[in-house]
């Protein structure tokens, strides 16, 4: 069961994890394991809509990762909120960038 | 009060020299606060005429809920040129309004929408996120700061740098620099001379959180390579500059920072320096900023008492 909520592309409910599983199981089963699990923390919900979304415990950090990226990628003006450590390049500031870094390795060295 | 109402919508020029020398002569802590706390009031004082000159101009309009006697000739007197520059200020305002009110939004929407993304993980203080293109960044949120970072940034990094990224990054929050930035933003709304000070303050807050990260790593050199790294590995986004006119991006120009010598914790320049020149401009551009416009604000409210029947 947590291998093919692994394969869900983000947060499953219990319907579409018994469609997954073939059958064998009753519904009412497979949210008796789902539950189990949850109790073990082995898997978190979230409600949607009338019924729960279900995500192994150990995707969350890959969820939260893609959540942020939407995030991210629909604030066109993040860094005015979001100081990140570091900015784009401009056209040549990746050449000064590199000849920056070699001097000062080649200062290490020295 | 004449022409002085038009006084704080100009005087940010006074402001320029400073805006661009600070970030080399002054400590960037220093910078970084005194070109912000000159914004802001210039900022406020700037709104403050706008909205003087709006009255005069909203006065004279038809339909008008204000009291008659504010349309009166003595009231319009007190602005020069009030029938144009009355009536373009009532845009203007408005115009400041909506993008500061826009402004404040986003900054709340963006940092609610990033809290809730990383909801499902513990509440550490560092988040650090499976993810293939390499970020980092601080979430400001009262006692729930955070630092994100993903994996394919600290992958590249060595040990001691991952050290000054989290540095960094904790400099940015426990000096609250959001606050800064978001203050800049809107004194840079409200008055578009104010721009090149936000991107003066962008800059500093920047060189001020790393010096925080060189001195907690006990290396500068160290720093500078992690900055570097980080920069060459998510270039994928490059800035929009027009090649021709591109001066050195502010990577390189805090790297060769870090690989310089550390700036002088000084707090206000000598007078006889080209920074301390300019920031005694700014001073005074400020000062004269704050006292044309409370000198209109009294001199506007004694008219508009004297032309409203009670």
């Amino acid at each position: 069961m947590l291998s093919a909520l692994r394969e869900a592309e983000g947060p499953a409910t219990a319907g579409w994890v018994q469609e997954r599983l073939g059958g064998d199981l009753a519904y009412t089963t497979v949210i008796t394991i789902l539950t189990r699990l949850l109790d073990k923390g082995a898997v978190t919900r979230e409600r949607s809509g009338r019924s729960f979304a279900w995500t192994p415990a150990s995707d969350q950090a890959g969820l939260a990762a893609r959540k942020m990226r939407k995030v991210l990628d629909a604030e066109s003006d993040r860094e005015a909120v979001l100081a990140s450590f570091v900015t784009g390049l401009g056209p040549d500031d990746e050449r000064l960038l590199r000849e920056l870094l070699g001097d000062s390795r080649d200062d290490g060295e020295a | 009060m004449g022409l002085f109402v038009f006084l704080p919508l100009v005087l940010p020029l006074t402001a320029w020299p400073m805006a661009r020398l600070a970030e080399q002569h002054l400590h960037p802590r220093t910078a970084t606060r005194l070109l912000t706390g000159v914004a802001a009031v210039m900022a406020l004082c700037s709104t403050v005429c706008l909205a003087l000159v709006m009255v005069v101009g909203t006065a004279q309009l038809p339909g008008n809920p204000l009291p008659d006697g504010w349309s009166d000739p003595q009231v319009r007197a007190a602005v020069p040129y009030d029938e144009v520059v009355g009536k373009a200020a009532i845009p203007a305002l408005c115009a400041v309004v909506v993008a500061s009110a826009r402004a404040l939004w986003r900054h709340g929407r963006v940092r609610r929408r990033a809290h809730r993304a990383l909801a499902g993980l513990p509440g550490t203080s560092v988040a650090v996120l499976p993810d293939d293109v390499p970020y980092a960044y601080a979430l400001p949120g009262g006692r729930r700061d955070r630092v994100v970072v993903t994996t394919a940034l600290l992958d590249r990094l060595d040990p001691a740098e991952r050290r000054a990224l989290f540095a960094h990054e904790r400099a940015h929050l426990s000096a609250r620099h959001h606050r800064f930035l978001l203050a800049v933003r809107l004194a840079a709304l409200a008055n578009p001379f104010l721009r090149p000070l936000r991107t003066a303050v962008s800059f500093t807050a920047e060189r001020w959180a790393d010096e925080e990260a060189a001195r907690a790593v006990g290396s500068r050199r160290t720093v500078a390579t992690a900055i570097g790294k980080a920069a060459l590995v998510s270039r994928g986004t490059p800035v929009a500059t027009l090649a021709g006119l591109a001066a050195p991006g502010p990577v390189p120009r805090r790297v060769a920072a870090l690989l310089g010598p550390a700036p002088a914790a000084r707090t206000w320049p000598s007078v006889f320096t080209s920074v301390g020149l300019a920031a005694w401009a700014a001073a005074f551009g400020t000062a004269v900023s704050a006292m044309s416009s409370a000198n209109s604000a009294v001199t506007m409210f004694l008219i508009l008492r004297a032309a409203t029947p009670l």
